[in-house]
C-alpha cells in the first residue's frame, strides 16, 4: 500500500508528528495513572469488600471513621429479609513504628470479621495481613510493628494487596486488636466491645432494594450504601475522579487538534502529488484511507514508545506520587488516541477532495 | 508585520489549529494551577492562618494534624521550654453537622481564647469569646456559615453559633469553624460517649519575643518526648497529601509546558522548511534575513498571544462551571507569569526555524528548479 510504503521510505516525514503525539500519550498515560494510583489507593479496602451494601449511621454523612453501628442496630440488620450475612468493619489510621526503620509508616488498621477478596479470614488477636504497600517503609513478613503512639504490638503474618484505604498501607486485624489501636490512638474516639463502624452486608435482593428495606427496619438510624456508592463516599474519590477525566479529555482534545494540525501540513506538501494520483484513477477514498492508515500507524508508533517512556518515568518518580499504570488504563488511551489520530487526520479530507486532477497535470506539465 | 500577517490570513486554518492546540495546552497549564493552589489552601488554610507560631502534633500522626492526640500534660511540658511564651491545647475534629436545613461534614478547630492558634484572617465580626461560639471560614457563608447562622451538631444536638468570619482557614477542603477549646470537648464527648476522656489535637506554641520559631521547635523536639513540633510553615509544607498534590499535579504541568514547547517549535520548523523556496526569493530580492525572523518571531508572539486568550477563556468558564466550592480562580499574576513562560519557551522552541532562516543562501534562486 502507497501509504504504507511511505512512512517505510520517509520516515523523517512524520517523525515531528509522533514526537509531539508521544509526548501526549505520556502526559495522558501520566495523568491516567495518577488518577488510578488515587483511586485505587483509597478504595482499595473497600473495594476487597464481598458486599452488596455498607451500612452506616445516619448521622455520620457516609463518614466510615465517624460512624458507629452498635449490637441491637446490628441485629435489627440481621433480620432484614434477604440478608444472608453480616459483618463489622472498623477503620483507624495512624502512625506505625517499623523495626529498624527511623520513618513511621502510614497505616490503616482495619478491623474485619470475615475474609474479604484477595484477605483471608482474621488472624489472631495481635497479628496482622500486611499491604504490600508496607514493602516500602521495610515491613517484612514476620516482624512485630508499633501501632499507634502506644505502639500496640502487631506480628505481620502475610502480605495482602491493592487493599489499601485513603493512601495508608492497610493492616488488616482482628476486630480487638482494633479496638485496642483505636482506643489507644484516639482516646476520644474509642469504639464499645461489640460496636463497629460500619456493617458490611450482603443479601439476595438487588443492591438498592437491600439498602432501603434496611434503613426502614433500623428506622432512619442508618444510611446504607450499595458497595460502589461507598467506593465513590471515600473521602475525596469522586471530585478526584471527575477533575482528572476532565483534564484526559481535554488532552485528547489536544490529540486531535495536533494530528489534524501536522496532517493538514502533510496534505499541503502533497497536494500536487494527490492530484496525480486522481489523475491516473486513485479515488479519494483510498487516498482518504492512506492518510488514515498513516495516522493510526504513526498513533500506534507513539502509543509504544510514550508507554516504554511512562514505564521509565515511574520507575524514577518519587514513591509520594501515586502513579499506578494499569493494563486496562493503557488500552483505553490506546484506543482513545487512535480514534483522535483518526478524526485529526480526516481535517484533511477537504483539501484531498478539493485536488483537482486537470491542475495536477497541468503544473507537471 | 506585513508578511507575517499576510501568511497567516492565507494560511489561516494552520494557525488556527495551532492556535487551538496551544490554547488547550495552556488551558491545562491554567487549571492544573489553579486546581493546585486551591486544594492545597483549602487543605492547610487553617494552620497556615492560625496564630500558633509552632504546632506540636503526636510523632505517630507523621505531621497530620487530624491523626494527632497528644497527651494532656504535653500542653505543661510544652511551656516550660525556653522560648515558648505561651502554649495551649488545640483540638481538630471533623463533626456531622446541620445548616440550612441540610447536612454536611464541617471541621471544628478547639483553642483556648487569648492563647495561641487563633485565626488571623477576621475579615468580619468578632473571634469566639464564650463556648458554642465560632468564626467559620468565609468561602462557606453561603452554605450556612454567615454571621448569626446557627449551626447544629448533629450528635449530641448542640448549637455553634457564627460570630465571625475568617478568610482561607478552611481545613481538609471542608468547612471550618474555630471554636473554643472547651466546646470542642464537649463535642467530641457527644459524638463518642465511649471516649475515656478527650486529648488535644496538638499544642499551639507562640513563641517569645526575640526567639525563633525554628529553635523553639528543635528545643521542644529536644526536651519532649514523642511529639513533632513543625513551624507554623513547615506544617503547612510538609502536611500529608500536600506535597503529593503539588509533585503530581507539577509534574503535570511541566509536561504540558514541554509539549506546548515541542508542537511550537517543530510546527515553526516545518512552515520554514515548506516555505523554503519562497524565503530564498525574498532572500533574493533584497529582504535581509533579520526581517525574515522578525516576521517569523511576530507569528510566534502572536500564536502564544491567541493561545493564552483561549486558555484564559476556558480556564474561567471552567473554573466557573465546575466547582464554585473550592474557590480556584485565575489570578492575572498567574496568567502573565504563565503567559511569560510560554511565550520563552516558544521563542526558544522556534530557534531550529530562525537557524533554518538565517542559513537561506539567496544565490540559490539563480539555480534553476533550486526554489521550486
Amino acid at each position: 500500500m502507497l501509504a504504507l510504503r511511505e512512512l517505510r521510505r520517509e520516515p523523517r516525514r512524520f517523525v515531528t508528528a509522533a514526537i509531539v503525539l508521544t509526548l501526549l500519550v505520556v502526559l495522558l498515560l501520566f495523568l491516567g495513572g495518577l488518577l488510578d494510583g488515587l483511586y485505587l489507593g483509597s478504595t482499595g479496602a473497600l473495594r476487597a469488600q464481598r458486599a452488596n451494601v455498607l451500612v452506616y449511621s445516619a448521622d455520620a454523612n457516609n463518614s466510615i471513621i465517624r460512624s458507629r453501628i452498635d449490637s441491637p442496630t446490628r441485629a435489627r440488620v440481621q433480620h432484614v429479609s434477604g440478608v444472608t450475612d453480616v459483618n463489622g468493619l472498623g477503620i483507624t489510621l495512624t502512625g506505625t513504628t517499623v523495626p529498624g526503620q527511623r520513618t513511621l509508616a502510614d497505616t490503616a488498621v482495619i478491623g474485619y470479621e470475615r475474609a474479604a477478596n484477595g484477605v483471608p479470614a482474621p488472624p489472631a488477636e495481635g497479628e496482622a495481613w500486611a499491604d504490600r504497600r508496607l514493602e516500602t517503609f521495610g515491613v517484612r513478613v514476620g516482624q512485630t510493628l508499633g501501632v499507634g503512639p502506644q505502639k500496640v504490638p502487631v506480628r505481620i503474618k502475610g502480605w495482602v494487596h491493592d487493599t489499601n484505604y485513603l493512601l495508608q498501607g492497610a493492616l488488616w486485624v482482628h476486630p480487638a486488636t482494633w479496638r485496642t489501636v483505636q482506643a489507644t490512638s484516639r482516646p476520644d474516639a474509642a469504639v464499645a466491645t461489640a460496636t463497629f463502624e460500619v456493617l458490611v452486608v450482603r443479601g439476595t435482593p438487588p443492591a438498592a432494594q437491600l439498602a432501603r428495606d434496611i434503613d426502614t427496619a433500623t428506622h432512619g438510624t442508618t444510611k446504607t450504601l450499595t458497595k460502589n456508592e461507598a467506593v465513590l463516599s471515600s473521602p475525596g474519590t469522586r471530585e478526584q475522579k471527575s477533575t482528572f477525566a476532565g483534564i484526559i479529555d481535554v488532552t485528547f482534545l489536544v490529540v486531535g487538534l495536533v494530528v489534524a494540525l501536522f496532517f493538514v501540513l502533510l496534505t499541503i506538501e502533497r497536494t500536487a502529488l494527490y492530484g496525480v494520483l486522481k489523475a491516473v484513477g486513485a479515488k479519494t477514498s483510498r487516498l482518504l484511507a492512506g492518510l488514515i492508515t498513516q495516522a493510526l500507524v504513526i498513533g500506534t508508533v507513539a502509543f509504544v514508545v510514550g508507554e516504554l517512556v511512562t514505564v521509565g518515568l515511574a520507575a524514577i518518580l518519587p514513591a509520594k506520587i501515586p502513579l499506578t499504570l494499569q493494563s486496562s488504563r493503557a488500552v483505553s488511551t490506546y484506543v482513545g488516541v487512535i480514534i483522535a489520530a483518526m478524526l485529526g487526520g480526516s481535517i484533511s479530507l477537504r483539501r484531498i477532495v478539493r485536488a483537482d486532477p486537470m491542475t495536477a497535470i497541468g503544473a507537471s506539465n | 508585520m506585513f508578511l507575517a500577517l499576510g501568511e497567516i490570513r492565507r494560511a489561516r486554518w494552520r494557525f488556527v489549529l495551532l492556535t487551538g492546540a496551544v490554547g488547550l495546552l495552556v488551558f491545562l497549564i491554567l487549571f492544573v494551577q489553579a486546581l493546585t493552589g486551591a486544594l492545597i489552601g483549602q487543605f492547610i488554610g487553617a494552620i497556615d492562618h492560625q496564630s500558633a507560631d509552632v504546632v506540636v502534633l503526636s510523632l505517630s500522626a507523621r505531621k497530620s494534624l487530624e491523626g494527632s492526640v497528644v497527651a494532656p500534660d504535653a500542653v505543661t511540658k510544652v511551656a516550660q521550654v525556653p522560648g515558648v511564651a505561651a502554649a495551649g491545647p488545640l483540638g481538630e475534629g471533623t463533626f456531622s453537622v446541620r445548616t440550612s436545613g441540610k447536612l454536611r461534614d464541617a471541621v471544628l478547630i478547639g483553642y483556648q481564647p487569648g492563647g495561641p492558634g487563633a485565626p488571623t484572617t477576621l475579615r468580619s465580626g468578632r473571634l469566639a469569646k464564650s463556648r458554642f461560639e465560632a468564626v467559620a471560614s468565609s468561602r462557606n457563608a453561603s452554605d450556612g456559615f454567615s454571621i448569626g447562622d446557627r449551626v447544629e451538631l448533629v450528635r449530641g444536638g448542640r448549637v455553634v453559633t457564627i460570630v465571625g468570619q475568617a478568610r482561607d482557614i478552611n481545613y481538609s477542603v471542608l468547612p471550618t469553624m474555630f471554636t473554643t477549646f472547651d466546646t470542642y470537648v464537649e463535642a467530641r464527648r457527644d459524638a463518642n460517649p465511649n471516649a475515656s476522656s478527650v486529648w488535644p489535637s496538638a499544642v499551639a506554641v507562640a513563641v517569645a519575643p526575640g526567639a525563633s520559631a525554628a529553635a523553639v521547635r528543635d528545643a521542644i523536639n529536644r526536651s519532649v518526648p514523642g511529639v513533632e513540633a513543625l513551624t507554623r510553615a513547615q506544617a503547612v509544607k510538609e502536611s500529608p497529601g500536600v506535597a503529593s498534590v503539588s509533585e503530581s499535579l507539577g509534574t503535570v504541568v511541566f509536561l504540558c509546558f514541554f509539549v506546548v514547547v515541542v508542537v511550537a517549535g517543530l510546527f515553526f520548523l516545518i512552515l520554514t522548511v515548506q516555505k523554503a523556496g519562497a524565503l530564498t526569493l525574498l532572500r533574493a530580492i533584497g529582504i535581509g534575513g533579520g526581517a525574515l525572523v522578525r516576521s517569523l518571531l511576530i507569528q510566534v508572539v502572536l500564536v502564544v498571544l491567541g493561545g493564552l486568550v483561549v486558555g484564559a477563556a476556558l480556564t474561567m468558564a471552567a473554573l466557573g462551571a465546575s466547582n464554585a466550592s473550592l474557590g480556584a480562580s485565575l489570578g492575572a499574576s498567574q496568567l502573565l507569569q504563565t503567559g511569560a513562560i510560554v511565550l520563552v519557551l516558544a521563542t526558544i522552541a522556534s530557534l531550529g526555524a530562525i537557524r533554518r532562516v538565517l542559513r537561506i543562501d539567496p544565490i540559490r534562486a539563480t539555480i534553476p528548479g533550486a526554489v521550486g
